[in-house]
């Protein structure tokens, strides 16, 4: 059933019945950000996939700009000249004796090792790089970064291996022994930063008390800290941090005026359909239609850089061993994480193909977004760095080694796209964060394991 | 003995020599104290200074461990188990003193069992002599049993409120419904797999964020409800006509903080019981004031508004439920050495989070008042009425799913709707209902071990359908006897047979490491990484029907042979059982037959089809009861288990054998343990800035 033709909410806005359009079906010409000539921000996201990628079938043949897609990445064709297909490269410190997946999904963007535990000495070994540069550009913006997600976290420990769940579904630590959580509804995520600018929507009435109350529970911290104990006084510490930094969001209110001012009549168009299509999603497609909610966490993400809310985001497609079924598409039979112990059968093959391929499509999704709103001279695409990958490369040997990994924008024009490099094997992936630590103009001295930038990728 | 010495190194000695009651507060610990904070500060590293006192400092127990215990270690565990090879993670080769078996427990404890059960050595290597084992247990038991001599229980850090307690809580303290688990982002678990695990409940920007709107939209949910509200505030204050001109003519409101004020004494005999409630304990006086004080403010900045009183309450009651003292359940933290009782009203929130996910209720909090709770009569009685009380089955709603690993049936399983389009989200609904409604019937019956087997459950029209019950009839959930089939007991509940499952078929795998796993405690290795993992995984498998084939030839010897041989037949044993839990008869539309038989374990038991099974697992009873305290005491705890916890879980799981596993019986003996109401202090470490 089409939800179009019975969408009562469309009729009850008065929009009759005109058809959903896509997002930003048209280019609006005047952007946020046109007619200023100062230096565009640069914007980090990362699309984590879980359960890795068949490499034969993932590979591009040919290196250079001269190189020819493979079937998975065929999706990406349209933007072939803004992407970097880059192989090779592995993340050392995610082997383990222990275990195959935990181990390669926590220190995706860490690169170092993660603690095994159930619970007591939670620890990625480092802050994720997406952290890393939130913590250095988020103060520019209402949110330092965001974490998304489409699945709740898997509950529950392995006792078998020794790992808490937790580490298969989080890949963003604040700090190494903190995880963010992610938002998995797009209700929340977009209400939590568009709330108040859309159209037809009365803003939630001003609470002139929030500061007081915030003044409030910080001093409790302060009385509650000398009758704890040390671990009691961290805990603590982790609810200051909390509420600090929700304080600086509404103690400038500069900041609630600059993002108000850049809600500019073309985002608020986009923010009411939207807001229209949550709703319709929830309606008629939650629970059911993945690629649906998977496309409204990623305009959410595109309208956040858009209007500069964040600059930084993650999203994972799954937790890792992530079973989701993926009948939906013609010729799978199967779930995601069964196929990927494929023994080189041919039917599992070509249903891990299939699942990996629309994970590059809705990859291609953002990078097309991105691509179609003007950002200074060019696109926003050009001034982000948008990766794609996994831990795992091909996931029936549990190989950390020759990662699926894409880099789409040019982050600033600072990445020189449309092409396939070829790393020679075991070239650590920390690299390529330094590098783009580098091309953020950020100090990258050090990073894990990785050995200095990749020069050659940069303009 | 020459090597670096770190500040750890150092404390491990200060432990050491205060153990040895000979040395205890000598100088020498000063003296070992001053040197560590010389590390710290000055980052200084001492070699080889005080290597003559490690050797020197030899004691009798160290005698006793090189004598009897590190001989053998060296001479059978150190060729697979030294720092170069580790192999299973374990390294045996850096023990050389009796106190660091003891800092190790856990492991020692692995190490005896090991070698009493001779899986260790391996065959392959030299044999130890039965005298050699009982020589080297007994001094590892020697040196443990003088380790857990000493009562500890074990660190207690402040447990934020998982997100069930949080609504709960809400329910309970306000009246008002609020679904917590949807409003705020899904988390982790930790210990032993529970979602209220102190150290898993992280505090963050987003979840802060999310505290205080929840805060708000319950106080416009209580606010919006007459019946509510007046609870909350039986009085409220409205200024008369005449107090109203005389404001105005003053241009400003009564001033509540004039005490005597009328304003000021509703507002005060108000907000302070709320006050006590939220914060679970009594208040200082500069608490009170502090709360009084915002309210005044509140109130005098919008006296001239309709409802300004009730207003100004809503906001202070808003800014209590944003408190770091709401949202942990905090405990004093004693200065002193040894472990104390935790104080009453600490013991009776440790109680209702426990039993009910929620706050005390007020009878609790009498008892608490005026009687001691850690008086076993006192405790058993308020224990009893706890359980009796309907609050308990929100126990059965938190514990078992998370237990039985069926948490995610609702929100996450992905069977393959076009092969099972009956599998609604309605019917997991009910599927996950079953288990809760079972637990909490078996477990007031008063016995436990009808968890493992039985031949009813309780289920309504829905289920009666779906597992081909007839005359059933209702949404109402009601004990029904399965006659026809061999169906009763959890391992016949659709929600354990689906979450064992894969989307498109069943897993006699997931079943078998299931049952051991999650029923009797026994941990099964993972396949090794880097090859492929689950064997069925393989080709060649079209359905169901493939599967014994492959399976039974993976079992021929090879390194996947040990432990499939144990888990496979457990799952083979249910396979009259669908990938949703419907019963059938064969394979391929009942074509083929299912061959529900097996071999269990060491003893080489045969058995055919889920009743036999089911009998069989019965007589492993002592694993059942072990893996269920553990489970247990850890969900009480909000805390993985440690060495230190051996007594307890043995006296606990003693107690369960030695009840008939009788549910409450145990459920009190828990309470009454040792953890569950000590505390040891967590001192604030005079070195700890130097660390940082």
């Amino acid at each position: 059933m089409s939800e179009h033709a019975f969408s009562r909410r469309r009729l009850l806005k008065g929009l009759g019945a005109t058809v959903a359009l896509p997002f930003m079906h048209s280019l609006y010409p005047s952007s946020v950000f046109a007619s200023t000539p100062t230096k565009r921000p640069q914007r980090f996201a990362c699309l984590f996939m879980p359960n890795g990628a068949y490499p034969p079938a993932w590979t591009p043949t040919g290196t250079g700009s001269d190189f020819e897609f493979s079937e998975i990445l065929s999706p990406l064709s349209g933007v072939k000249d803004k992407v970097l297909v880059l192989s090779g490269l592995m993340n050392k410190n995610s082997i383990s004796r222990f275990d195959g997946h935990y181990t390669k999904t926590a220190n995706f963007l860490t690169s170092m090792p993660i603690t095994r535990t159930v619970d007591a000495k939670v620890n990625a070994g480092g802050t994720s790089v997406d952290q890393i540069m939130a913590q250095h550009i988020g103060n520019e913006t209402l949110f330092p970064s965001l974490q998304y997600g489409i699945d709740r976290i898997r509950s529950g420990v392995d006792l078998a291996v020794g790992f808490t769940r937790l580490y298969g579904g989080t890949i963003s630590w604040a700090t190494p022994s903190t995880p963010c959580p992610r938002e998995i509804e797009p209700r929340f995520a977009f209400d939590r930063m568009f709330r108040n600018h859309i159209p037809g929507k009365k803003p939630l009435p001003p609470d002139p008390y929030k500061k007081s109350v915030l003044d409030l529970v910080k001093a409790d911290t302060k009385v509650l800290e000398r009758r704890l104990g040390i671990e009691d006084q961290n805990k603590l510490g982790e609810y200051l941090e909390a509420v600090r930094s929700v304080e600086k969001r509404i103690n400038q209110p500069a900041n609630l005026e600059d993002f108000a001012a850049r809600i500019t009549p073309d985002v608020r168009k986009e923010l009411q359909k939207m807001d229209l299509r949550i709703d319709e999603w929830a309606e008629y497609s939650e629970g059911v239609d993945i690629t649906k909610k998977v496309r409204l966490m990623i305009d959410i993400m595109v309208l956040a850089f858009w209007s500069d809310a964040s600059r930084v985001a993650t999203f994972m497609f799954g937790n890792s061993v992530s079973s989701r079924n993926f009948s939906f598409l013609d010729g799978v039979s199967d779930s995601h994480h069964s196929v990927s112990h494929h023994n080189r059968d041919p039917r599992m093959l070509s249903q891990y193909q299939l699942i990996s391929k629309w994970h590059i499509e809705q990859y291609n999704y953002m990078l097309e977004r991105l691509d179609a709103i003007p950002d200074g001279d060019g696109t926003l695409l050009d001034s982000s760095m948008v990766l794609f990958g996994s831990g795992l490369s091909d996931g029936d040997r549990h190989s950390p080694y020759d990662l699926p990994i894409v880099l789409g924008g040019r982050g600033g024009n600072k990445f020189k796209t449309g092409q396939h490099v070829q790393y020679e094997s075991k070239t650590p992936l920390a690299g390529l964060y330094q590098t783009m630590l580098h091309a953020m103009d950020l100090p990258s001295q050090q990073f894990a394991d990785g050995e200095g930038p990749f020069c050659e990728l940069l303009v | 003995m020459i090597r670096a010495l770190t500040s750890s190194d150092i404390e491990v000695l200060v432990t050491y020599s205060e153990n040895q009651a000979r040395v205890q507060h000598s100088f020498f610990c000063i003296f070992l104290r001053t040197v560590q904070s010389l590390i710290h500060s000055y980052g200084l590293i001492l070699v080889c200074l005080f290597g003559h006192l490690l050797v020197t400092a030899e004691t009798p127990a160290d005698k006793d461990f090189h004598k009897n215990v590190r001989v053998y270690i060296r001479a059978h565990c150190s060729s697979c188990h030294n720092s170069a090879e580790s192999k299973g993670g374990v390294n045996l080769d850096v023990y050389d003193f009796a106190f660091n078996v003891a800092r190790r427990g856990q492991l020692f404890q692995k190490v005896v069992k090991a070698v009493e059960d001779k899986t260790m050595p391996p065959n392959n290597r030299t044999r130890m002599t039965q005298a050699e084992r009982d020589t080297m247990v007994a001094g590892i038991n020697r040196i443990l049993d003088k380790a857990l001599a000493k009562k500890d229980p074990g660190p207690q850090i402040m447990r934020r409120l998982s997100h069930r307690e949080y609504g709960y809580t809400v329910k309970d303290l306000l009246g008002v419904d609020f679904d917590a688990l949807a409003y705020f982002p899904s988390e982790a678990s930790g210990g032993e797999g529970f979602d209220n695990q102190s150290r898993v409940l992280y505090m963050t920007p987003l979840l802060w964020e999310r505290y205080y709107e929840a805060a708000d939209s319950i106080m416009r949910q209580v606010r919006a409800d007459d019946d509510l509200w007046s609870g909350l505030v039986p009085k409220s204050y409205q200024p008369s006509v005449f107090r109203r001109i005389g404001n105005w003519w003053k241009g400003r409101g009564d001033n509540p903080i004039e005490l005597w004020s009328k304003p000021a004494i509703r507002a005060r005999e108000t907000i302070l019981p709320l006050a006590w409630k939220t914060y679970r304990r009594f208040l200082d006086p500069q608490e009170e004031e502090e709360l009084l004080t915002f309210f005044a403010t509140v109130y005098t900045e919008n006296w001239q508004k309709k409802n300004a009183f009730d207003d100004a309450l809503a906001v202070v009651f808003k800014r209590m439920l944003v408190s770091p003292k709401f949202l942990f359940r905090m405990e004093a933290n004693l200065p002193t050495n040894t472990p104390y009782e935790v104080n009453n009203l600490e013991l009776a929130s440790r109680l209702s989070y426990f039993l009910w996910s929620s706050m005390p209720d007020a009878q609790l909090y009498e008892a608490a008042y005026r009687e001691n709770l850690h008086d076993s009569t006192v405790l058993r009685r308020e224990a009893q009425r706890m359980i009796s009380d309907p609050k308990f089955k929100r126990f059965s709603e938190s514990f078992v799913p998370q237990w039985l690993g069926v948490q995610d049936l609702v929100r996450n399983h992905q069977a393959d709707p076009n092969k099972f389009p009956e599998f609604t989200s309605s019917l997991k609904e009910a599927l996950s209902q079953e288990v809760i409604e079972y637990f909490n019937y078996v477990f007031k019956q008063g016995d436990l071990l009808k968890l493992i087997d039985s031949d009813f459950s309780l289920i309504n029209e829905e289920l009666a359908q779906h597992y081909q019950v007839p005359n059933v009839v209702g949404s109402e959930m009601r004990v029904v006897h399965f006659t026809e089939q061999p169906r009763g007991g959890i391992l016949g509940m659709g929600a354990v047979l689906a979450a064992t499952s894969l989307p498109t078929r069943t897993s006699p795998v997931l079943r078998g490491q299931w049952v051991l796993e999650n029923l009797l405690g026994t941990r099964i290795p993972p396949p090794p990484p880097d090859v492929p993992d689950l064997v069925e995984a393989r080709g060649h498998v079209k359905d169901e029907f493939d599967l014994r084939g492959l399976l039974e030839f993976h079992r021929e010897p090879s390194e996947c042979q040990g432990c499939h041989q144990k888990m496979d037949p457990i799952g083979f044993g249910l396979e009259n059982f669908d990938a949703i839990g419907r019963w059938r008869d064969g394979y391929r539309e009942g074509t083929v037959a299912i061959d529900a038989s097996g071999i269990w374990g060491a003893d080489q038991i045969a058995f055919d089809g889920p009743l036999e099974l089911r009998s069989i697992l019965l007589q492993d009873k002592d694993k059942f009861a072990e893996n269920l305290t553990r489970k247990m005491l850890s969900y009480a705890l909000g805390r993985g288990l440690l060495f230190l916890d051996t007594h307890t879980i043995n006296n606990l799981k003693n107690q369960m054998i030695k009840s008939n596993f009788k549910g409450e019986d145990f459920l009190i003996g828990l309470v009454n343990s040792y953890p569950f109401r000590h505390r040891r202090s967590d001192q604030v470490d005079q070195y700890k800035d130097n660390v940082l």
